[in-house]
């Protein structure tokens, strides 16, 4: 009878210690800005003194995404390439071209931003990032070999560089 | 189309290449050395095709500043955080502006073009 009471006191003890407690998650919201590589370029080689990001010349375009937590905070800044960061041995000048173009965007308004992007200097593209979302960039490159001239057989790395600057 | 949004979400969520860095405006503190006050930062590495970022500070017109930090090159796991402090004298606050962090990439490839990225912080 006695461990009977015994028992029961102790279960009721233990009911009552097994109360629910709040598990909080927390997060916060701050500004933010993240850069994705989505594709690293590839130059084709459509003649024998070009290499070219564009794929009607078989290269690829590289494409950097840009998320931007909250509006009005950041500026992007894509740099194309104006040389190699390696090569073979070049003794010929190398004529650069290229541009960043605003390609994929999660918000619409995002399409404007193609119109009042900043190219300063020739290869240097500011873009105002004023919407909050995702903005795909396209960036294409070009490299011109000397007049004429093949380009040395070998392995050709260039670097875009994409900057996210707090405004 | 819908099973075809969630599918290139997909693939998105598996190829996710980012580098971030917060706070966008730090907020520089006291630190423990008499003249000197520290920046908390706090880098997040999802590039799997970047192991090191470099820690750099600059002034309004993109002029490096003297800084110190445990280590300038910082390297980073995929998929990590890193808490990393910058100490600036205070006789450099005034003009410095710009913490920033930039992916070093490791030299090599095959024709391609590499992304470098770098993100900034503005100190107000």
């Amino acid at each position: 009878m006695t461990i009977k009471k015994i028992t029961a006191v102790v279960l009721l003890l233990s009911a009552t210690s097994a109360m629910a407690t709040d598990s909080p998650i927390n997060g916060t919201v701050q500004p933010k800005c993240s850069v994705y590589t989505e594709t690293q370029g590839v130059f084709g080689n459509p003649l024998p003194n070009k290499l070219d990001t564009l794929p009607a010349s078989g290269g690829t375009k590289a494409s950097i995404r840009y998320d931007i937590a909250q509006a009005n905070f950041y500026l992007a800044r894509i740099t194309h390439p104006n040389s190699f960061s390696s090569s073979p041995t070049l003794n010929d000048s190398v004529a650069w071209t290229g541009s960043s173009v605003v390609g994929q965007v999660s918000v619409a308004a995002m399409s404007a931003y193609e119109a009042a992007k900043v190219i300063s200097p020739s290869n240097v593209t500011t873009f105002n990032m004023t919407l909050a979302g995702s903005t795909w960039f396209t960036v294409s490159s070009t490299a011109l070999y000397g007049y004429n001239k093949a380009l040395p057989a070998g392995s050709y790395t260039a670097i875009i560089k994409a900057d996210c600057i707090a405004k | 189309m819908r099973l075809y949004l969630i599918f290139v979400l997909c693939l998105f969520g598996l190829k996710s290449n980012a580098h971030e860095m917060t706070p966008t405006y730090p907020v520089l503190d006291s630190s423990y050395i008499n003249g000197v006050v520290v920046a908390k930062m706090k880098l997040f590495n999802r590039r799997d095709d970047v192991e090191y970022y470099q820690v750099e500070v600059f002034t309004e017109d993109w002029k490096p500043v003297k800084f110190a930090t445990t280590t300038r090159l910082l390297k980073v796991g995929y998929n990590k955080n890193k808490l990393f402090n910058v100490y600036i004298r205070f006789v450099d606050v005034k003009r410095t502006k710009y913490i920033c962090t930039t992916s070093k990439i490791f030299k090599g490839g095959n024709q391609e073009t590499l992304v470098s990225s770098m993100i900034c912080s503005k100190i107000k």
